[in-house]
């Protein structure tokens, strides 16, 4: 299968910082990609250059395409949310549905309609007399009605409490993903998507650190819950990342075999949200 | 940088070129986000030319009793004419008006989405960045001049038939009313094709809006307005010399020198004769306008601002 998106040394710097440097992955169709990095790890920097927002060096391909160049083209076939493109607060809910369906070829009407239809918004209100949450569903409500084969989102859920959320995640993955789009977002909530990714791809100072798939992830990650005791003997074998919880310690390892950290202590599979604070603060 | 090959041709969904819109339902679909997002560039000439055509009621002219010199004055000549100037002159203020919401539009027309941080919205439909572009210009510089056309002819009749109305119940004297179908005709036409030669002409300084409008961080009126006044200033203190004041003058005015209009009828006038909008449309030499070199000057440099407007909001990264 030809990538979504394939970038070889993307690098992008502002002034003397380099947002983004020699960065280099690839997506698959059917997946949905969690780009997980602290503030000002390039993140938003990737986001833009992927949606043509952007110059950058290298080379970069979304959709077979380059958004440097065809961006037009390319923005027919991807969608995003950003926390910065908010809708403006002039624009009634009636007036953001024709709009779009008057310049997207892929948008469907009756979609956005019937999924505004479940809840409190009305066609007549303007954005800016909507809720935070409400404006984030009018937002999702135009997205997922485009037929769209990349949905890009940065921080979509930003605001938002706890309910807007998960019903903004189970809207998205029950009634728009399917093996044919793809799905690219960062959040700061880790913890709350990590269920529903199927990749993700850590990002620290510009650079990629990790880029896995979640399935593969207990193959190469071990988190080792060890005593006091066999801390020393466990540290050995070289975890890249320890932290003490409650007088025990719990140590990452890449590549060891559960055959070899067994007899040590307690084995599990990271989650994903401690997968990254290890590979932050220890192994990048 | 990949060819699809077969298995994924088939698998992915048919290429985006198939479903295209149409650039001319997309461009309405963008005049219609103008009219939405601003709403005064209906409601202010709407309103105007609802006050213009108010004035019918409450105009007083004195009356012209057997003993004046009025009949000799209201020539069956200079009542046609009078006609066409009242056309004329019902237009004058909504077009002034309409001048002045036209420039703060410009000025707003790419500012606003970037205050309002709506820009990636937009920026996330598939619309470029020049049809953005040329909506907004061709918004301001056309659609609403035409729009304001239409609604200065429509609401001139109104006021012509009010006004027939007060002369018919006696409330005005009879000299004041004169109806003329060709001379009306004639009137309009002068106007449009006055109007369509001022659009050229302002082209470049509507163009020259936008562009700082794309531009500016903030202060849009002052980076508007601050520029070619230091540069006049500045000509000024340091040659001596006053060429920009003249340029920005012509700009903005030399169009009336442009038109090819001559204000002096074939007859040569006589003395107590009105001019009649009618007889200048006969007289209207259209080569003059079309063929003046500034003219398409002027659009050239509109284009290219035009050019340097999309450029800055395609490859802006401030947001």
């Amino acid at each position: 299968m030809t990538a979504v998106i394939e970038a070889r040394g993307l690098k992008k710097s502002y002034g003397a910082t380099h947002a983004v440097d020699s960065v280099s992955f690839a997506i698959q169709p059917g997946r949905i990609v969690g780009l997980i990095g602290p503030n000002g790890a390039g993140k938003t920097t990737l986001f833009k250059a992927i949606l043509g927002l952007t110059q950058f060096e290298g080379e970069l391909s979304v959709l077979g395409r380059d958004p440097r160049s065809e961006r037009n083209e390319l923005m027919q076939d991807v969608c995003f949310i950003a926390d910065v493109a908010v809708l403006p607060r002039w624009l009634r809910v009636s007036q953001a549905i024709d709009f779009v369906a008057g310049v997207h070829p892929r948008f469907d009407r009756s979609r956005a309609t019937d999924f505004l239809r479940k809840t409190d918004i009305k066609m007549s209100s303007r954005v800016r007399e909507l809720s935070k949450g409400m404006v984030t569903q009018l937002h999702l409500a135009l997205i997922l009605a485009i037929d769209a084969r990349l949905l890009v989102l940065d921080e979509p859920t930003l605001g938002l409490d706890l309910l807007f959320r998960r019903q903004f995640y189970d809207t998205l993955l029950n009634d728009y993903f399917d093996k044919e789009r793809t799905i690219v977002l960062t959040t700061h909530q880790v913890e709350e998507i990590e269920n529903l990714l199927t990749d993700v791809i850590f990002i620290n100072r510009g650079h990629v650190v990790l880029d896995t798939a979640v399935d593969t992830m207990a193959e190469r990650y071990i988190q080792l819950t060890v005593s006091a005791e066999n801390a020393a003997r466990a540290r050995q074998l070289g975890p890249f990342y320890e932290r003490e919880v409650f007088g025990r310690v719990a140590m990452f390892f890449e590549g060891r075999t559960a055959a070899e950290l067994t007899p040590l202590g307690e084995l599990r599979t990271p989650s994903v949200a401690d997968l990254f604070v290890a590979k932050m603060q220890g192994g990048a | 940088m990949n060819t699809p090959d077969v298995t994924t041709a088939a698998a992915a969904p048919p290429a985006s070129m198939t479903v295209q819109q149409s650039p001319q339902k997309v461009m309405i679909v963008l005049f219609k986000r103008e009219l939405w997002e601003h709403r005064n560039l209906w409601i202010v000439p709407v309103l105007v030319a609802v006050l213009m055509t108010l004035t019918a009621f409450v105009i007083h002219v004195g009356n012209f009793g057997p003993n004046s010199h009025a009949p000799r004055f209201f020539t069956p000549e200079n009542r046609l004419a009078w006609f066409t100037i009242m056309t004329w002159a019902f237009s004058v203020p909504q077009y002034l008006i309409m001048s002045l919401v036209a420039t703060f539009y410009l000025m707003d027309c790419l500012y606003t989405e970037r205050k309002d941080r709506s820009i990636l919205f937009w920026k996330s439909l598939p619309v470029s960045d020049a049809m953005t572009v040329i909506s907004k210009l061709l918004m301001g510089l056309v659609v609403l001049p035409l729009g304001v056309y239409l609604l200065a002819m429509v609401f001139g009749v109104l006021f012509q038939v009010i006004w027939a109305v007060r002369v018919g119940a006696g409330s005005l004297p009879y000299v004041a009313v004169g109806w003329n179908t060709l001379a009306w005709l004639k009137t309009q036409g002068l106007m449009f094709y006055a109007l369509i030669v001022c659009i050229l002409w302002l082209a470049p300084i509507a163009a020259s809006l936008v562009l700082v409008s794309a531009w500016v961080r903030k202060n849009v009126f002052l980076w508007t307005s601050l520029p070619p006044v230091i540069a006049i200033i500045l000509e000024r203190v340091a040659f001596g010399t006053t060429y920009i004041a003249h340029l920005l003058e012509y700009r903005t005015w030399g169009m009336w020198s442009a038109l090819g209009v001559n204000p002096t009828p074939p007859d040569g006038g006589s003395q107590g004769r009105v001019v009649s909008l009618a007889d200048l449309f006969d007289n209207v030499e259209m080569g003059k306008a079309f063929l003046n070199i500034d003219v398409w000057l002027g659009l050239a440099v509109a284009i290219a601002f035009v050019f340097a407007a999309v450029r800055i909001r395609r490859y802006r990264d401030d947001t």
